[in-house]
């Protein structure tokens, strides 16, 4: 029986940027139950240009590592329905965006929530859930 | 008829079917505000060390810690009324405490600028019956603020716009992504780089003053003549200029200098945030990020969410109505874990999760009334609609100043 070197080859690691924004559906999602499957599947995934995922090798609905020196999540893939620029992927603010952020804030009281720098790679690990982004 | 406490917009216009003590449907409500009005599917119940116990003993249990506490913190209160904030303000004066509030992360410095006067701006019911050139500026409201282009900006008539959106009005957004708001202000997106907002600013207002624009000089020029003929113009400054310009909050200031018939609303999320700015500046001459100590206000940064936990200042924290644990980067919040959190809120958090004790409380503007101020500074009356089996924070903070 031949043995699968796939799963001992790591993916290949991406930087991206990624910024924050607001989604009415998941803000509904939150007000219900921010503990539920809603919130968990509007919340827990990262939106990208069709050229970026071209370039990275990501497909809609793939399942991504997105990691940098202050968290790690893993969420799902999203294509952009829009021409986007590209350079520039998305997630809606939430715990999972949150454990990506930088806490250098220059003693000025506002994290970077909008401009996260961290490295993006396939994953087959599952969603990371809300629990365990608790302190 | 209620006021949804959605969002700062505060909705007065909102119907409720209640039965057997329930919200059954609401009309007139955004998804956002119909969801806030029918409530969490997981309420709150009082506990000690995630156990659950009388409220009474959680009250206790919450005196106790506040008065051993050395450098307590008092945060959140975007969700609460006018008068649970100052009661709040009251507690934080008697046991010499640290006061935050979410703005602090948020539209605090706007606001502050709106309270010193350092900008025009105007209310929303000028901006209904005025308004002819709209700018939304790192805003997607259509998501954050759902009917404030509905009720407020774009598509109603006014007294001096009666063709509304179809002729009398322009919008404009200017924003890193093509928002729902974007999608809105057909031929009129001006898309931004990451961060690239100051950079837009100096070269509108080089193009404002008649100089060729070194950035996109063609559609800056654009923009300039646009904005120099409107009658009356209102910035709406979202989270995303709030953000990019955060070191250099005056640029929007010197904008504003240059653009005499325009106005600058910053754009609120939670419902009475700009009521917590207010409240605590009547009382402080700030809007956030105090500490008391004998009669005294100091104003710091060092006193804010962010840097107290970064820090590890504080020594005790109740948490009103906010979820630090969830909006707060997960890189600032490990000291949560070593110091005792006390949580009133109506629903289970993240933070609540985490809390040595949990007090819950109605739910404002549903099961218990007061006021709040709008993101436009005006006053609105919150009704009550049903019964509570708990005291709204109003009281929960009350019965604590009354103890300590």
């Amino acid at each position: 029986m031949g043995m699968d070197i796939g799963k001992f080859l790591k993916s290949p690691e991406h930087e991206i940027k990624i910024t924050t924004y607001r989604d009415i559906f998941q803000i509904e999602a939150l007000e219900r139950d921010r503990f539920g499957e809603d919130y968990r599947k509007l919340s827990a995934c990262i939106v990208i240009g069709k050229n970026d995922m071209q370039k990275m090798g990501i497909k809609d609905r793939d399942r991504v590592l997105i990691s940098n020196k202050y968290g790690s999540v893993v969420v799902d893939v999203k294509e952009s329905k829009k021409e986007e620029p590209g350079g520039v992927a998305f997630m809606v603010n939430s715990p999972w965006s949150n454990a990506l952020v930088s806490d250098v804030t220059g003693g000025k009281g506002i994290p970077e929530f909008k401009e996260i720098i961290a490295k993006i790679s396939l994953t087959k690990e599952e969603i990371t859930s809300i629990e365990s982004l608790r302190v | 008829m209620i006021t949804c406490t959605g969002c700062a917009l505060l909705c007065e216009d909102i119907e409720v079917i209640i039965e057997n003590n329930s919200v059954k449907e609401t009309r007139n409500a955004c998804r956002r505000g119909a969801a806030r009005i029918k409530g969490c599917v997981n309420r709150m119940v009082p506990s000690i060390d995630q156990k659950p116990v009388d409220i009474d003993i959680s009250l206790k249990k919450a005196i106790q810690i506040l008065k051993n506490a050395k450098a307590p913190m008092l945060f959140g209160f975007g969700n609460s009324t006018n008068e649970a904030q100052k009661k709040a303000i009251q507690l934080a004066k008697k046991i010499n405490a640290a006061l935050d509030d979410t703005s602090s992360f948020c539209q605090g410095h706007l606001i502050e600028k709106v309270l010193h006067n350092k900008f025009r701006t105007c209310s929303l019911d000028e901006i209904r019956n005025k308004a002819d050139v709209l700018v939304y500026w790192g805003s997607d409201a259509q998501d954050s603020q759902p009917r404030h282009l509905s009720r407020f900006s774009y598509f109603p008539r006014g007294e001096l716009r009666q063709r509304g959106y179809e002729e009398d009005r322009l919008a404009i957004a200017i924003d890193v992504r093509e928002s729902n708001t974007a999608k809105i202000c057909k031929g009129h997106f001006y898309r931004i780089p990451l961060k690239g907002d100051r950079e837009f600013i100096l070269a509108l207002m080089d193009a404002l003053s008649g100089k060729v624009p070194t950035y996109d000089p063609k559609k800056m020029l654009e923009l300039a003549a646009i904005l120099k003929k409107a009658e009356f113009g209102v910035i709406f400054a979202g989270i995303g200029l709030t953000y990019s310009i955060k070191d250099d909050i005056d640029i929007l200031v010197a904008l504003s200098d240059k653009l005499p018939n325009f106005h600058i609303m910053p754009m609120v999320g939670h419902y009475n945030m700009r009521g917590f700015n207010e409240n605590l500046f009547n009382e402080t001459g700030f809007v956030n990020r105090v500490k008391f100590s004998e009669g005294k206000t100091i104003h710091d940064d060092k006193y804010s969410i962010v840097e107290a936990l970064k820090e590890n200042t504080v020594d005790a924290l109740l948490v009103v109505g906010s979820d630090p644990v969830s909006s707060l980067p997960r890189s600032i919040i490990s000291h949560l874990a070593s110091i005792p959190v006390i949580c009133i809120d109506p629903c289970v958090t993240m933070t609540s999760k985490i809390a040595i004790v949990n007090i819950p409380c109605a739910v404002s503007g549903i099961e218990s009334s007061g006021t709040a101020i709008r993101m436009d500074g005006k006053v609105v009356e919150l009704k009550k609609a049903m019964a509570s089996n708990y005291p709204d924070d109003e009281n929960v903070l009350k019965r604590l100043l009354e103890v300590i």
